[in-house]
């Protein structure tokens, strides 16, 4: 009996430990593809007054580019610069690098994406409470992201007002800059605007003899129409974690609004909202508006590449890249036609999905270099809108949006010119949507798009949905109205 | 609970061998302290990746961010999020159904292992220990594949037995526990077969022998001999699979991200911590989450220490 008492400890302590590793133990899903560099030199800061302007004119890194940008600065950044970028913005840190030898970058990828990742909470929370290792730069491609690095508890956000110069930021559009701006501090600066558009099979309209509907209404007719006559076919997808941007921010539906401090109005029962949800219901049933996303493999199997059932897609800019590099629909075939009007309604409004923001640490020590490093990549960086080294979204910055749009009216891939509709969406985003702290894409995932593909109708999903989001708010620390 | 030997000649042979187990104390310390150099190579890691956290969860659990004691304050408003439920049940679910499928299937593998003692039986032994080789995240990559129609070798049976046409629908709320258990049964489950074989090996010849003679067949051998002799090893693998399944984490947080958001970031207990500490800042809270699992996972083990006599030397 005396062995059993004493082997109690041993079990104890492994009983103990397995329980408290619970928080240490599976800290495996960050997936910076370096790891977390230490915090830059200090004394690289005094670098840029020493160093010698070693580039003559700021350099383009793709020869091809049309890029003749009037605010391109001569650059004499230097000394360290830690940046964090999706996958996408690489070739923008890599071609920077390329251009500034005299600039030592530590370029670390991340998972951004807007379904979810914590990555860089978690990063920012632990940088925080280790008192190093900040990045300088981070781009982001959850447009919220700014709004909770500009609070407490993370404070990482610099004003980026004052790091880029007013002369600067005042090229990007008012809506723009309002998105980016928290309690009255620009914090960020986006690299692309994303407005929606309603992306459109030329090839397969003129086949099946269809006129490119205007409205909404003519929309979901057609979207009737074709389940009937070409089953199989799609005008759109409603399994995207951005689907309620897609659809509801369009139609001027209150799932974020009036913002102001803590406080948010989310309001599912509205009529801006029923109506959406009443619209696309029997368009989810009949399967033309499937509850699948455009970058599933399930999706691009069945309706992509050779089978090219797309005929028609409500979707943002950057969806160039999505028909061009994801689904692979053939050349020839997409463009684009203006954002969808409700109705009868005036003005017409769309929504916005993505548009990522550029980020500056207020941590930075090496500010010079970092705002140099956003400036460029803003300002300068190929506006190419495909291929490998793309700029994949309308750039924000005024200037690059005429050399990226002319980009798509010269390639052969798209049936006709898609810039147009782009550029004037891009003043149609309805400015009632506001960025909150907390991630709701995800809430539209796991509450209405689990439903939708269980079979249930979006309308039945909406009181949980409202519910769902305003749990998320709260937790978030806000007060939820619903009227 | 003991184990009374089945037959007189079961009786014979049990204290025959039951001689060696019964050692004086002097020689048993002087064993223990034999075992140290053993040990000691995991000690450091013990202590700084397993004790100190846990020393640090329970302080933060019992205090405010200030650093002021706050009695069980975290524990209810951690026990207060609307997440809280949700995440406890969907671990419990799974908790239930892994440990029931490695109890059965395990044990019941193990066996059948061991009476067809044969070249086919390393053969098996190899097979089944092979999935257990993946690291976690990897494994879970194989079933992300397994289980999507578009790529599953196991398309067929997807689509015609289960009526799954889409990732999505594989994935969908009410099947998850049941595919993170068969993910990690499908992982873990070989490791303990190879342990609970060895344990069967242990067992001695001359009572299979002596059962044999007094007419027990295969089965009757497997069930009331060999069963009963490897209970402690039973009771050992639930003990510690108890507490790696309510800590689960791994799994739903891939599926999470591969899913593109169908299941939420907070679908288990630990990853609900895990948001509250790094989403929140909530650190206090989460490490409470934490304290929570580590009382489940102590009761669990307590218990099945006192009905099994897992730590008995001398029955």
């Amino acid at each position: 009996m005396k062995m059993q008492r004493r082997l109690w400890l041993p079990v104890f302590v492994t009983a103990l430990a397995l329980a408290g590793c619970s928080s240490t133990k599976h800290n495996t899903t960050a997936s910076s593809s370096t790891p977390a560099p230490a915090p830059s030199a200090a004394a690289t800061s005094a670098a840029p007054a020493t160093a010698p302007a070693s580039t003559p004119a700021a350099p383009v890194s793709t020869p091809a580019a049309p890029v003749s940008s009037p605010a391109a600065p001569v650059s004499t950044a230097s000394g360290n610069l830690t940046v964090w970028v999706d996958a996408v913005r690489l070739p923008d840190a890599k071609a920077y690098q390329a251009a500034h030898p005299n600039v030592k970058m530590n370029i670390v990828t991340f998972d951004g994406d807007g379904n979810g990742a914590t990555s860089l909470q978690t990063k920012i929370q632990l940088w925080n409470k280790a008192g190093s290792g900040w990045p300088d730069v981070i781009f982001s491609e959850q447009v919220n992201d700014p709004v909770w690095m500009a609070q407490d508890p993370f404070n990482f956000a610099a004003d980026m007002g004052a790091a880029l110069g007013k002369s600067v930021t005042s090229q990007w559009p008012a809506a723009s800059l309002a998105q980016c701006t928290v309690n009255g501090t620009l914090v960020c600066i986006q690299d692309n605007l994303a407005p929606d558009v309603l992306w459109v099979n030329q090839k397969l309209m003129t086949q099946f003899g269809y006129t490119v509907p205007k409205t909404w209404q003519d929309w979901a007719a057609l979207g009737q129409k074709v389940a009937t006559d070409h089953p199989g076919y799609v005008i759109g997808a409603s399994g995207e974690s951005y689907g309620a941007w897609q659809y509801f921010w369009a139609n001027q539906c209150p799932l974020e609004s009036n913002v102001s401090g803590q406080k948010v109005t989310i309001n599912v029962t509205d009529v801006h909202c029923t109506e959406m949800a009443s619209l696309l219901d029997p368009l989810i049933k009949n399967g033309s508006l499937p509850p699948l996303s455009v970058f599933s493999p399930d999706f691009a199997k069945k309706y992509g590449g050779t089978a090219d059932k797309v005929l028609m897609m409500v979707g943002p800019a950057w969806y160039t890249g999505v028909f061009h590099d994801t689904l692979k629909t053939p050349a020839g075939e997409m463009t684009t036609a203006p954002a969808l009007q409700w109705g009868t309604d005036t003005p017409v409004t769309t929504g916005q999905i993505g548009g990522g923001p550029w980020i500056i640490s207020k941590h930075t020590s090496n500010p010079a270099a970092a705002a140099d490093f956003v400036l460029w990549s803003t300002t300068v960086f190929n506006p190419d809108p495909t291929g490998p080294n793309a700029r994949p979204g309308l750039p924000g910055y005024g200037a690059l949006q005429g050399p990226w749009l002319s980009g798509l009216t010269s390639n052969k891939y798209w049936a006709a010119d898609p810039g147009p509709a782009i550029k004037a969406a891009a003043s149609q985003i309805w400015s009632g949507w506001d960025l909150v702290t907390y991630p709701d894409q995800p809430v539209w995932s796991n509450t209405v798009v689990t439903g939708l593909v269980a079979g249930k109708s979006l309308s039945s999903l909406m009181p949980a949905f409202g519910k769902a989001l305003g749990q998320a708010a709260q937790a978030a620390g806000y007060t939820v109205a619903t009227s | 609970m003991s184990d009374t030997p089945l037959t007189p000649a079961i009786a014979q042979a049990t204290r025959k061998r039951g001689l060696r187990a019964g050692r004086p104390g002097r020689k048993r310390t002087q064993g223990n302290w034999r075992g140290l150099p053993f040990v000691l190579p995991y000690l450091p890691f013990l202590i700084v990746f397993g004790v100190l956290p846990m020393i640090y969860a329970i302080t933060l659990a019992f205090t405010s961010t200030k650093g002021k004691f706050v009695g069980l304050s975290n524990f209810n408003k951690a026990g207060g999020d609307f997440r809280f439920g949700d995440a406890f049940a969907h671990v419990f679910v799974y908790t239930a159904v892994w440990l029931v499928a490695l109890m059965i299937f395990v044990v019941g593998l193990a066996l059948m292992l061991h009476s067809r003692a044969s070249k086919a039986t390393a053969t098996f032994r190899f097979l089944y220990y092979m999935p257990g080789a993946l690291a976690g995240a990897a494994s879970v990559l194989v079933w992300l594949f397994m289980l999507d129609p578009a790529v599953s070798p196991a398309r067929l049976l997807l689509e015609h037995v289960f009526g799954v046409h889409f990732f999505v629908e594989a994935i969908a709320p009410g099947h998850l526990p049941y595919i993170f258990a068969m993910i990690a049964f499908w992982t873990g489950a070989g490791g303990w077969i190879v342990v609970l074989y060895g344990a069967l090996n242990n067992i001695p010849n001359e009572l299979e022998e002596a059962a044999r003679i007094d007419g027990a067949g295969a089965w009757t051998i497997a069930l009331r001999l060999k069963l009963p002799m490897i209970r402690k090893w039973v009771a050992y693998m639930v003990i510690l699979s108890f507490a790696t399944g309510t800590q689960l984490f791994v799994e739903p947080q891939l599926v999470n991200e591969a899913s593109l958001g169908h299941v939420p970031d907070t679908w288990s207990a630990n990853q609900l911590a895990y948001q509250l500490a790094f989403r929140y800042a909530r650190f206090n809270e989460a490490a409470a989450i934490s304290v929570d699992l580590l009382v489940i996972g102590l009761i669990a083990a307590v218990l099945i220490v006192t009905r099994t006599g897992l730590f008995k030397k001398d029955d």
